[in-house]
């Protein structure tokens, strides 16, 4: 992230600047969206939550302190949309009978395509919080540091989080393979 | 941390378990990495969690990029609303200083020979008119100076959305398009009309019944936003070149979301 040139567009979005804006949709409309699909596992969400982040990033774009990274503030805006979204979808669906497994497909090969469906249905079956972490570092490419600042947790937290949200998606990913194989 | 469990029968080792999350980050010290190494090459157990936790990561690492719709970054400038109003891109809407200052506007003026525009800056500049002179500004025009042709109702659109609601309709008289905006909103709303393609040119907005807050104009669109009840209408006049035109697309957003998408059909030669 770029630091500097973030700053500096930032403070020409604040004098009303609408070529930096332009620039700082640019550069984080992807990424965030990358996040945003990653943790809410579907397009049409990810592009909802990717709007509203944007709107709120400049909507607030006065109050947001230059101390800050701004990467950091974009994308804990991001986490936070993405989690309101999931909370909205959790009480607007029908609750799930548990039958549906995500593995339950035809017996074909594991090709690759067909991996990162399950590594995605993985996802989504972590907790919120486990799955925040694993997308800002696998998806985002943060350090420990870095997603400690985004979701202002100590770095223990970010760490004790991710190991673990690896240990489940392995099992998860194991028990997969294993049902596939059986078909 | 416990050392304990360097055996394969040792179901889980926490201290195990960290080193190797701590290598595959790379976050691991000299020291750490060399017990790491020694315990990869005396535990089954280890090694097997190892290749297994570094088999999780790569596909994780290897998922791919997933491209976002193309529309998306239009529609997130075209709702974002900057603290500070741009002067270069934003007028107050009756500001014709600003819009004479506009490419468009400069273009118009330069084909309109002055006719349009000294009769609407004349109609805008003096007293308010009334509606009814609002709505019929390109009549005006014409009583003024042409031969009167029919208005004709070429395409219309209705709203009812709950938040935002109205009727927008396009009218064409001998050439010149009149875009007549009826909405009345509960709380923030606005309008995106592209006519970039449409074979049409903006020449103002004649009149606007409740005051908009804001009017931009970028790109082949022009943007209103308001609230309440408004009523303007926009005057469109046609260029020459385009034979086959694309509608004006129009876009209406309340409380920053967008809820309805629509299209006037403009008539070809």
């Amino acid at each position: 992230m770029h630091k500097d040139k973030d700053a500096a567009l930032v403070r020409d979005c604040k004098r009303g600047d609408r070529r930096a804006m332009t620039q700082l949709i640019s550069q984080y409309e992807r990424p965030v969206y990358n996040a945003a699909y990653r943790i809410l596992g579907n397009t049409d969400d990810a592009a909802d939550a990717t709007q509203t982040v944007f709107l709120k990033v400049f909507e607030h774009i006065s109050d947001y302190d230059q101390r800050f990274k701004f990467f950091s503030w974009v994308y804990r805006i991001a986490v936070n949309e993405a989690l309101n979204q999931v909370k909205k979808r959790r009480a607007q669906e029908p609750l799930d009978d548990g039958q549906a497994s995500p593995w339950q497909g035809p017996a074909e090969e594991l090709d690759s395509k067909r991996v990162c469906e399950q590594v995605q249905e993985a996802l989504m079956l972590l907790n919120d919080d486990y799955r925040n972490v694993v997308v800002l570092k696998h998806i985002s490419g943060f350090s420990y540091q870095q997603i400690s600042e985004i979701l202002q947790l100590p770095e223990k937290t970010v760490k004790s989080r991710l190991y673990s949200a690896r240990q489940i998606l392995k099992k998860t990913l194991l028990e997969a393979a294993n049902d596939d194989r059986g078909k | 941390m416990s050392k304990q469990g360097r055996t394969d029968q040792a179901p889980f080792d926490q201290h195990v378990f960290d080193l190797i999350n701590l290598s595959i980050d790379g976050q691991i010290s000299s020291t750490e990495q060399e017990e790491l190494e020694h315990l990869l090459a005396t535990s089954k157990s280890a090694l097997k969690l190892n290749e297994e936790l570094r088999s999780v990561t790569r596909m994780l690492d290897e998922l791919p990029e997933v491209e976002p719709p193309h529309y998306l970054q239009s529609a997130i400038e075209r709702q974002v609303r900057l603290p500070v109003t741009s002067k270069s891109n934003v007028q107050k809407p009756g500001s014709w200083a600003g819009w004479l200052n506009a490419n468009w506007l400069r273009t118009g003026v330069a084909l309109a020979a002055g006719v349009v525009l000294t009769i609407g800056v004349y109609e805008m500049g003096s007293e308010p008119v009334s509606d009814r002179d609002a709505a019929n500004m390109s009549g005006t025009m014409i009583r003024n100076g042409h031969t009167a042709k029919p208005e004709l109702l070429v395409d219309s659109i209705s709203l009812s959305t709950g938040k935002l609601n109205g009727l927008v309709e396009l009218h064409n008289r001998d050439g010149v398009f009149t875009l007549d905006v009826r909405l009345i909103s509960d709380g923030p709303s606005e309008l995106i009309v592209n006519f970039a393609r449409s074979g049409l040119e903006i020449d103002g907005v004649s009149r606007m019944q409740h005051p908009v807050e804001a009017v931009a104009i970028a790109d082949g669109t022009i943007h209103f936003t308001s609230s309440g009840e408004q009523h303007y209408v926009v005057t469109l006049r046609r260029l020459p070149q385009l034979h086959e035109p694309a509608p004006l697309e129009l876009e209406f957003f309340a409380d920053s979301k967008l809820v309805q998408q629509s299209k006037l059909n403009v008539p070809g030669f």
